[in-house]
């Protein structure tokens, strides 16, 4: 710790005009506080210039998150986790919410501020692509009024903003306008998690009878602002998503942005990852598109099926008729993320003989034969899930046999697990594990794998 | 006595930590991490990197897991604060402390506290949660010694046994 | 005597309680009365004359302790192999973050302004900053020629072989600096009084090593210098001899001061001015036959010891002998160097040479399979050491291992082949290319050759009031198990339960010196002498006639409170003594190398993503022969702790130096796995016994740190077809290479279909 406190004011006002008043006392002496994410590590090291902070953490005023017909208003005291965890902003505005999740640990995520990220303004700032595509205006306050301003000109320079002396964010307001939109977020970081970005791409793209008709995109890391891809987008609309067009925009994309070397990274990597990620999310877009257009194909023709039909056609999915017929009685289903709610809805309704009849569909683990209880398609299926097994050397087979011949004697039903991507070894692992649960545990552990399975069966039955 | 640039004055903050009212006059600037280790004499909590990296400071603040040496004292006035210390005082959390002797979860202990702490967070939100989550809820807390497969495990086995009382 | 079994069951950690509930007491936590902060002033420049150096305004010095050279009572030196490192700068510094002066002061808020405050004036001097350089000698920054120390390794007959070998093949290989990273910095706290003597504490693994060191420094006498080990928070090698300066350096404040003194390092300090892995070069030359047989090799290893020699003779020494692998090689020639550069010292770091070097040799064997036309698998049957074969030092390999046996159930575990088989089909369509990587490997435990013998080492066991037994070792824990293994030893050998026993807090002044905590020595080695040192307190019991034959661990406890009460104590002293067959030439650096070798075979499957050219591990199969598991749980804890640092190593742990001097110096800035960055870690355990050690085991402490790197770059060469010869890997260094390669334009055509 190369700071000494004692050469530190630090100010709490409890009201924000209070706080605004203090800056307009003074502009350019106090800075301001949140969640300290920021301004701390630079205190801890001895690099804050400042002597005299105020602390805006959790100002009511600063933490509201107000929802009107076409626009949210997210407080700029708001936490990475208070994104996160808002239902209305995981549905319509899910980069926010994503790039959220990328921010730091969980720890770190709790204290550290969207109005905080805006106006550290750091060019490789996580959540600063999304607000870019989101049309975001700026509500700007101070003790002379407050003022609104478009997101897209607040950053000027390498960590220079147009935020008055006098001035804080109050908030940011998005509008309700994107539900129509693929989102589509990737960070590419050092690791998995604390990682500060190389790259940092955020996504919105429409089609319109097969056409694109808005692509927004916005990276963070690869200039001293995080930029829109003005002239990527403008290469891009109007067209067809095919291999010419995603090569185009590729090559347009890495040579659009300005990225440096440092410490972290070089500039040719970070143009050619650019590119690449601008090539991922126009594949993703067509495939998503093509793959919605399907699913809307499968749900309409089922949603329009008599209810015995409905419920015959999914049963295979999950093995419990009281699963398949909550389902059928949930239509009309629209999409994907309808009918894997509804699953997961009717699931937690279901009795532990619902249960037992779904596992008794299934073949053992590392058996070619499925019971003659199931149905063809879920004996197609389970040959898929338990690919892997079928594959296994010779004594793991044994092991695998042996393991559930003792659950069965333990547990009296046959072992469920969502085998689908396990080894065979690690399937044995699990089995050997969860023999030493208690029953209770046990009949909750499989019935989450059965779960777990149906939403997979699902998702095949959407694409089939 | 050396004189620094500006003498700023301490503060008076009263804040509830492991159950106990504390009433403290520190600078306001004072790092949490700080206050707890010299001013309370609650060494559990640990510094690994200062900057909010490794997760060793991580405490609970009203229930939310922070990082401690990120934190001024000024904002914790009114706060209820759970360090390791003040764990074993519920029924529950005997049970990761108990589960992470039983799995190997501690190895040199540096990073116990706080991982402990991220464990308790995460099994307050999420019950039961799978091996993705606990490798999320704990990627903010850095371990050198075990590579973590033994902590997931002592977070799993807690899990169980916190479901089944 | 039926008791339950102690060894090899997980009983509970001796100190685990303490460390679960925040009680465990590390350096940091302890503080003394009047106790004083320290801080160091260091170079900022790698090589130069002082020549002026100026306590600047602002600060009011006369309530600052200062040291400097002229304060040190003996020796200005840290005495580790040589003297040739000060303890404090005089004159002339040879690296960047060189301690110069010493500050001290009650408030430890006022000492970053104070060390910014004193300046130093230099009169540069040229500077080396890479082995290449070193080499050529234009700069002499280190003894007469910038060498260290040299091996040279001979076995049979290489120079004749080249002629008739089918294949000769040639690769060099590199690895870079590594950073311990334990999650406690370096602490230490001093104190001094004129009966008393000086006395320190701190964060470390080798108390006698401090002893030797603060003896010479302070010109102390043996029992005049005493040093306690903390808990230790993490460890691996960063703490075995660094802490040395540290606790020097708190010495020295604390007797000008005649206060305690504690000093911390902030993570910066410690990263920047601590000591690293060696950067190595491995150049291979090896004649191969036309069926894959090694016939001859010439390996060169040049390690970079930074400005002052420390360890890197023994790091050279170890990887020096480890470059030869498991492989049987007829005929040999390594040659070994350590050069200095002007960098901070490079140390001692879990592996001490033997990754670096068997990096190198595993990604050969790879190199060679593609040469000969073999696969990586069948070229490594086909080379594999035999029980009655000769390593490369000529140690015949006396234990029944079947190495190939050891292979085929990675094999299987890992699902090698079918997995090698989908991915060349897949990745032909896919932007994620996959690959399966072997290592094959060994390591030996112990000190090298004789360097048991001169250790000596000497452990004790007492009993104590309430009739229980206390281990009396200088070995030390940080997380690896000591306490609790050297415990249960003692607790089986003599038919005691697990919590008769317990382990004094390691202080000079107490125990004797069992040698460092170093090279996975102290389960095999410490743990055997404890064992017969148990034995001692029977022999001693009975012989008294106090007790019999058969006996319950009551009577054991009623036994040694009798004796005590006859007799004021009972303690065995045990010292180590060289088992007979074990021969080594350390002129010719011939013989039996180590007592005894783990071995092991690692297998890794990658995915390298080539939209963001970063690989991701999906699963390591841990697969190695020990000797005998004493603990399950510990044992398989040191396996995946160091399988993570061994992926650290080769993916994500770059030092970026400038001018000698880390620049990414922060946690942020220096990359190592987070929770959400390992694959599920697969450890599998064979036991084959082991004469040298305590109830059969080998150390492991080590082992696992060789094998992740190689067997990561052998998959991502099999992912991508691209040989990589450096690690870290990063993925720009990925990116390069593939956009040199025509390949980026296959790539750029492939379709990206997602599975």
């Amino acid at each position: 710790m190369r700071a000494h406190p004692a050469e530190f004011e630090l100010l709490a006002p409890p009201t924000l005009p209070a706080v605004l008043s203090l800056l307009a006392h003074e502009p350019g002496e106090w800075l301001p506080i949140a969640g300290g994410t920021d301004v701390m590590v630079q205190y801890s090291a001895g690099k804050l210039a400042a002597r005299k902070l105020v602390s805006i953490w959790n100002l009511p005023e600063l933490r509201r998150i107000e929802i009107s017909e076409d626009e949210i208003r997210i407080g700029a005291g708001c936490t990475y986790t208070d994104l996160r965890e808002h239902e209305l902003i995981n549905r319509e505005f899910s980069l926010l919410s994503t790039s959220a999740s990328w921010t730091g640990g969980i720890a770190n995520q709790n204290r550290g501020t969207i109005g905080g990220n805006i106006v550290n303004a750091s060019p490789a700032a996580d959540s600063l692509p999304a607000l870019m595509l989101y049309d975001t205006d700026l509500l700007l306050a101070s003790a002379r009024g407050e003022r609104r301003l478009p997101y897209a000109n607040f950053h000027t320079n390498y960590r220079k903003t147009q935020l008055a002396a006098d001035e804080l964010i109050r908030a940011i307001c998005l509008k309700r306008q994107f539900s129509g939109y693929y989102s589509h977020a990737r960070k590419v970081g050092a690791r998995n998690a604390q990682a500060i970005a190389k790259v940092c791409l955020a996504g919105l793209g429409r089609l319109a009878s097969g056409v694109i008709d808005d692509l927004r995109l916005a990276v963070g890391s690869v200039a001293p602002i995080p930029m829109r891809l003005t002239e990527t987008e403008r290469i891009v609309k109007g067209n067809r998503i095919d291999p010419h067009l995603i090569q185009l925009a590729k090559t347009a994309a890495a040579a659009e942005v300005r990225p440096i070397d440092d410490i972290r990274s070089t500039s040719r990597y970070r143009a050619a990852v650019v590119g690449n990620l601008v090539a991922e999310f126009l594949e993703q877009l067509s495939a998503r598109n093509a793959q919605s257009e399907r699913i809307s194909q499968v749900l309409a023709r089922w949603n329009a099926l008599q209810p015995d039909k409905a419920a015959e056609e999914i049963l295979p999915c999950c093995g419990s008729k009281a699963w398949a017929i909550g389902m059928a009685a949930r239509r009309p289903l629209l999409d994907e993320s309808a009918l894997v709610a509804a699953c997961d809805e009717v699931w937690k309704g279901l009795t532990e003989s619902d249960w037992l009849e779904a596992f008794r569909s299934h073949p053992r683990i590392g058996d070619s034969h499925s019971p003659a209880a199931a149905q063809p398609q879920s004996a197609a299926w389970s040959g898929e899930e338990q690919r892997k097994v079928g594959s296994a050397g010779e004594d793991i087979k044994l092991a695998l046999a042996e393991g559930n011949r003792a659950y069965e004697q333990k547990f009296n039903r046959i072992f469920i697990v969502c085998a689908t991507g396990k080894s065979a070894p690690q399937i044995l692992e699990i089995l050997r594990r969860r023999l030493q649960n208690d029953e209770k545990t046990e009949l909750r552990e499989a019935a989450e794998q059965q779960r777990q399975i149906a939403h997979l069966r699902l998702r095949k039955w959407l694409s089939s | 006595m050396s004189q620094p640039l500006l003498q700023s004055a301490k503060c008076e903050i009263s804040l509830t930590v492991n159950g106990k009212l504390e009433t403290l006059h520190v600078y306001p600037m004072e790092r949490l991490l700080d206050v707890l280790r010299h001013d309370l004499g609650l060494t559990g909590t640990k510094e690994g990197c200062g900057e909010g990296e490794c997760g060793s400071c991580s405490v609970l603040i009203d229930g939310m897991l922070v990082n401690s040496c990120l934190i001024p004292a000024l904002q914790v006035n009114a706060a209820t604060i759970v360090t390791i210390e003040g764990l074993a005082t519920d029924g529950r959390l005997q049970l990761l402390q108990q589960s992470f002797l039983d799995c190997g979860g501690a190895q040199c202990g540096i990073c116990t506290p706080g991982m402990i702490l991220a464990s308790f967070h995460l099994l307050k939100k999420k019950p039961q949660p799978t091996l993705e989550e606990i490798r999320e809820g704990l990627s903010g807390n850095l371990c050198r010694c075990t590579g973590y497969m033994q902590i997931f495990e002592a977070v799993e086995q807690a899990a169980r046994r916190g479901a089944s009382t | 005597m039926k008791h339950a079994p102690i060894v090899g069951t997980s009983v509970p950690r001796m100190e685990g309680r303490a460390k679960v509930t925040g009680e465990a007491r590390y350096v940091d936590d302890m503080v003394l009365p009047g106790m004083l902060h320290g801080a160091t002033v260091r170079s900022r420049i790698p090589r130069g004359k002082i020549k002026k150096l100026t306590l600047g305004l602002g600060i009011d010095w006369s309530e600052f302790v200062i040291v400097t050279p002229s304060d040190i009572p003996g020796k200005n030196c840290i005495a580790l192999i040589e003297d040739d490192q000060p303890c404090l700068a005089d004159g002339l510094v040879n690296h960047p973050e060189e301690p110069i002066l010493l500050l001290a002061h009650p408030d430890r808020h006022l000492l970053p302004k104070a060390v910014e405050a004193v300046t130093v004036e230099y009169e540069p001097l040229p500077a080396v900053f890479s082995m290449e350089e070193s080499e050529t000698s234009q700069q002499i920054v280190w003894g007469a020629d910038n060498i260290f120390k040299t091996y040279l390794i001979e076995k049979g007959d290489v120079d004749t072989v080249w002629q008739s070998a089918d294949h000769i093949v040639e690769a060099e290989y590199t690895t870079g600096a590594q950073e311990q990273l334990y999650i406690e910095n370096n602490g230490m706290i001093a104190a001094f009084d004129l009966q008393q003597g000086l006395t320190v504490w701190g964060s470390l693994q080798c108390p006698y090593y401090i002893h030797k060191a603060l003896m010479k420094l302070c010109n102390l006498p043996a029992d005049r210098v005493r040093v306690v080990q903390m808990e230790t928070g993490g460890a691996f090698g960063g703490k075995e001899e660094y802490p040395s300066m540290i606790a020097a350096h708190a010495a020295l404040l604390a007797m000008k001061s005649g206060k305690p003194v504690k000093i911390i390092y902030d993570r910066m300090e410690d990263m920047a001015a601590t000591t690293k892995r060696h950067p190595s070069r491995t150049r291979h030359r090896t004649a191969v036959s036309r069926d894959g047989r090694i016939l001859a090799g010439e390996i060169d290893f040049t390690i970079d010891g930074g400005a002052y020699k420390t360890l890197s003779p023994v790091v050279l020494s170890r990887g020096a002998i480890h470059a030869g692998g498991a492989y049987y090689w007829p005929s040999i020639r390594i040659r070994a160097k350590a050069v200095a550069t002007n960098m901070p010292p490079h140390g001692a770091f879990r592996g001490f040479g033997a990754p670096q070097s068997l990096f190198a040799l595993e990604r050969h064997m790879d190199r060679i399979a593609q040469v000969v036309g073999l696969s990586p698998v069948e070229i490594r049957r086909r080379n594999f050491l035999k029980p009655g074969q000769t390593t490369t030092t000529g140690q015949t390999v006396n234990e029944e291992i079947d190495l190939c046996k050891l292979l085929d159930r990675a094999l299987e575990l890992s699902d090698y082949h079918a997995k090698k088989e989908r991915f060349a089909r897949d990745n032909q369509q896919s932007s994620h290319k996959k690959g399966m990587g072997i290592a094959a490997f060994l390591h030996g435990a112990g000190f090298t050759g004789s360097g048991e013998r001169f250790l000596g080492s000497v452990v004790g066991v007492e009993a104590i009031a309430d009739g229980s037994l206390r281990i009396l070792v200088s070995s030390t824990e940080f997380g690896q198990g000591t306490n609790t293994v050297l415990c249960q030893i003692v607790a089986e050998a003599l038919g005691l339960r697990y919590e008769d026993v317990s382990i004094a807090q390691p202080d000079t002044h107490e125990v004797p010196n069992s040698g460092p905590t170093v090279a996975s020595r102290t389960v095999m080695v410490v743990g055997k002498l404890v064992q017969s040192s148990a034995v001692g307190i029977r022999k001693t019991l009975t012989a008294s006639g106090m007790l019999s034959d058969s006996y319950t661990p009551e009577e054991f406890r009623a036994a040694c409170r009798n004796y005590l009460a006859k007799h004021g104590k009972i303690r065995s002293l045990a010292q180590y003594e060289q088992p007979e067959g074990i021969f080594w030439d350390d002129e010719k650096y011939r013989g039996e190398a180590y007592a005894a070798f783990a071995w092991a075979v690692y297998i890794a499957e990658v995915t390298t993503d080539l939209t963001t050219y970063s690989v991701t591990v999906n699963d390591f199969v841990a697969l190695q022969e020990i000797g005998k598991v004493l603990h399950p749980v510990l044992a398989k804890g040191q396996i995946i702790g160091g399988v993570a640092q061994g992926i650290g190593f080769a993916l994500y742990e770059k030092v970026i130096w400038e001018n000698g001097r880390m620049q990414n110096g922060q946690m942020t800035n220096y990359i190592m796995p987070t929770s959400a960055d390992l694959p599920p870690i697969r450890v599998y355990f064979e036991e084959l016994g082991n004469v040298h050690g305590a109830y059969g085991a080998k150390g492991i402490g080590e082992l696992p740190m060789d094998g992740p790197a190689p067997a990561i770059v052998n998959a991502i060469e099999d992912a991508l077809q691209i040989s990589f010869r450096s690690i870290p890997l990063l993925p720009e260094d990925i990116f390069a290479a593939l956009s040199e390669s025509a390949t980026l334009e296959t790539v750029a055509s492939t379709s990206r279909g997602r599975e």
